[in-house]
């Protein structure tokens, strides 16, 4: 189906997992995909593989790195100049560094901050400063099921992703009124470079992740969790008391 | 010889009329027929009829038709090369050589369609780009003419012949033996991708990028869409594998395994198509079909790229049996724009459609390279098909106005027009198009090889005069 928007795109963080798969899913919606991400010869690769199956240019790689705020709107610009007005953010880069159950990494815990939530912050404010004008457009962020609940694996992600997760609330709240659409996406585990080598129970594809969050950008969904059924399972952890969740091994 | 009295049309139904139509088997009973008593209408030259206008019709006149000196005379499984009779059609011709490995260098949207023909109209495909037009692979005939001469031309040899009796649109004689070039194929298939586009300038800049990487590249327009989607369609874009790129397709390299399907979806009997297509349009519905279609097209993206044999990919218009029946009487406009005007005119000529309430059911861009043929339609830039029905007097009278009005913006912009196509241009647009030089020396070349005016269709009365 086509889109109801026809602007450029913008995809954060295309350069592997869902958010490559989400560019080469946009690609194919007869508009120009600006893919952002931090290694050019990847982002390069991405573009080429991505143009190969729609069979026309539509991706269009840019070298950023998301913990470089300061360029964040310079990059904005250069992409409207080259590509046309954008009308549709996705925001999709995350990092989740390995961390022992003994270890209380500062400096993990604040590069995930950086590229989880503050980078998140830097684009959708970017975004939101050029769509409310214009009284349009579709900001969609990828966030995790993990920001529902502060379990004892790996605070610091679970902290970025609940941050990241509130930031998008608060911004589609401001944005609502004015016809802008913020979709907030909370995918369970999902196999990617990022979960490479860990042990992920009902973990789904990126590319089946990426079509349930188009899907809910065509429905204009506030918060759509990836799949379906992590909405109820979420439901129920965050039923779980505190005094008994902290009990729990999860 | 046996003149048969019969009505004679114009593949699209719109223009036509009684002729007394010869259809011989030799050499001889062409030159026969050109030297016979023929009146002041004289003799048209018609291959399969193919041509949507007037350019093989003659009302009041004689015609003689090709379709029966239909014999391969020769074909070189080495290097491609075939010597066929002018009545041979496309078909007949890549049945023949695809299990060499070779393909018509230019096929157009029809398979019905004559090497005679192709080489007299000097057709293209959706090729044009990157391989030039049909005559660019020709590489010699002979010419019968009415004067009785039968001419030997080749780029050496009447050269000057050679090159204006290729797109001479059959004024100067009749072709009895053509040698053609093939190109060759590595596999019964392409690779196929089907790429939705959002606008007019999309499809154009699309096809800038991508004619260096592609061998074929169509596009097809919705010209019923407004505002920002003005023009806005779906590519068609086909690469041919290369040596070794596809083992399996080799098998496909048969005749039989490249016909276009008969069933759609492979359940719905294509034969029942163009009633529904009727229905449609006289619903008023095509505004809607395609709209669906171009929705359709998404989908199409996804799958895209896919394998799809020469002759699913080429034969479009023969793709539903007598789809004709749904539009007809029907009538083609294909204005072709140099380069840089193009984005300009185009947008105005889909517009003038708009503001005329006449939309065409089709719309279908092409890109074009300049050729060394005398008559030639051919210009550095795109082409826009665009097919109207045209039953009634007075939708009648309004499209042959729009198209009229159209031409000039055209004209004025320095574009041309294929006179395949072409039904409704003025005897004042024929010297716009070619320049003064050029129709001077074809009109020489005319009096040289046909002093008596022999060779006339209802398209040559309509932009040469009778002289």
């Amino acid at each position: 189906m086509p889109p109801s928007l026809s602007g450029t795109i913008i995809v954060v963080g295309a350069s592997s997992g869902i958010g490559r798969a989400l560019a080469m899913q946009l690609a194919h919606e007869a508009r120009p995909v600006a893919i952002v991400a931090r290694r050019a010869e990847t982002l390069d690769e991405v573009a080429r593989e991505i143009n190969d199956k729609v069979g026309a240019r539509r991706a269009f790689p840019f070298e950023h790195d998301v913990s470089d705020i300061e360029s964040v709107d310079r990059l904005f610009t250069r992409i409207e100049a080259e590509l046309g007005q954008v009308d549709e953010l996705h925001y999709t880069a995350g990092i989740m560094p390995e961390v022992e159950i003994d270890e209380f990494p500062t400096d993990k815990d604040a590069a995930m901050q950086t590229t989880n939530a503050i980078g998140c912050m830097a684009w959708v404010n970017a975004a939101a400063r050029r769509f409310l004008p214009r009284k349009q457009g579709h900001i969609v962020g990828v966030t995790s099921v993990a920001g529902d609940r502060g379990r004892l694996d790996r605070p610091g992600y679970n902290a970025s992703k609940a941050c990241q997760d509130t930031f998008l609330e608060s911004i589609r709240n401001r944005l609502w009124r004015h016809g802008i659409k913020v979709t907030t996406a909370r995918p369970g585990p999902v196999h990617t470079p990022m979960t490479e080598g860990l042990d992920v129970p009902m973990a789904i594809s990126a590319e089946s992740a990426a079509k349930s969050i188009v899907k809910a950008r065509d429905r204009g969904r506030a918060i759509v969790y990836v799949p379906f059924k992590w909405r109820i399972i979420m439901f129920v952890i965050r039923s779980i008391p505190s005094f008994l969740f902290r009990r729990m091994s999860v | 010889m046996q003149w048969q009295r019969g009505t004679v049309r114009g593949w699209g139904g719109a223009v036509g009329g009684e002729s007394d139509v010869v259809r011989p088997t030799e050499i001889s009973a062409v030159q026969e027929a050109l030297a016979s008593d023929h009146g002041p209408n004289g003799i048209a030259l018609r291959g399969s009829g193919c041509s949507y206008g007037d350019a093989s019709i003659n009302p009041g006149g004689r015609v003689l038709d090709t379709s029966r000196m239909n014999r391969i005379l020769d074909f070189d499984p080495e290097r491609g090369v075939a010597v066929v009779e002018p009545g041979v059609t496309i078909r007949d011709l890549w049945r023949r050589s695809i299990g060499d490995g070779y393909w018509p260098a230019v096929v157009p949207g029809t398979q019905q369609v004559s090497v005679g023909g192709a080489a007299a109209m000097n057709i293209h495909g959706k090729n044009n780009f990157a391989v030039g037009t049909f005559g660019d692979h020709v590489r010699r005939f002979t010419l019968a003419t009415p004067t009785g001469e039968l001419l030997e031309c080749s780029r050496s040899e009447n050269s000057d012949v050679f090159h204006a009796a290729i797109s001479g649109f059959g004024m100067l004689g009749c072709m009895t033996e053509i040698e053609l070039e093939l190109k060759r194929v590595h596999s019964g298939r392409m690779r196929v991708w089907g790429i939705p586009t959002r606008d007019l300038d999309d499809n154009l800049s699309m096809i800038e990028d991508l004619r260096e990487s592609s061998d074929y590249l169509v596009g097809w327009i919705d010209m019923h869409a407004t505002g920002d989607a003005l023009g806005r369609g779906q590519m068609h874009r086909g690469v041919q594998f290369r040596e070794g790129e596809d083992p399996d397709g080799a098998t496909l390299l048969a005749a039989d395994r490249q016909d276009v399907p008969t069933t759609l979806f492979g359940v719905v009997p294509k034969g029942w198509i163009w009633p529904g297509m009727l229905f449609a349009r006289q619903l008023g519905m095509v505004g809607f079909v395609n709209a669906a279609k171009w929705r359709a097209g998404f989908g199409e993206g996804h799958r895209s790229p896919y394998p799809q044999t020469h002759g699913a990919f080429h034969f479009l218009l023969d793709y539903v049996p007598n789809w004709q029946k749904a539009f007809s009487p029907l009538i083609q406009f294909q204005p072709f724009i140099p380069f840089d005007a193009a984005p300009r005119v185009l947008r105005t000529l889909i517009e003038m459609c708009h503001k005329a309430r006449l939309l065409p059911y089709l719309g279908v861009l092409k890109r074009h390279r300049l050729d060394k043929f005398l008559m030639t339609h051919a210009v550095d830039g795109f082409s826009m098909a665009m097919d109207f029905h045209v039953g009634g007097q007075a939708r009648r009278h309004a499209v042959w106005d729009l198209t009229q009005r159209m031409a000039e913006v055209v004209l004025d912009a320095g574009g041309r027009f294929y006179y395949a196509k072409d039904a409704t241009l003025l005897e004042s647009s024929f010297e716009r198009i070619h320049g003064r030089g050029a129709v001077e020396q074809f009109r020489a070349l005319k009096a040289r090889l046909d002093p008596d005016g022999v060779l006339q269709t209802e398209l040559s009365r309509r932009l040469l005069g009778r002289g």
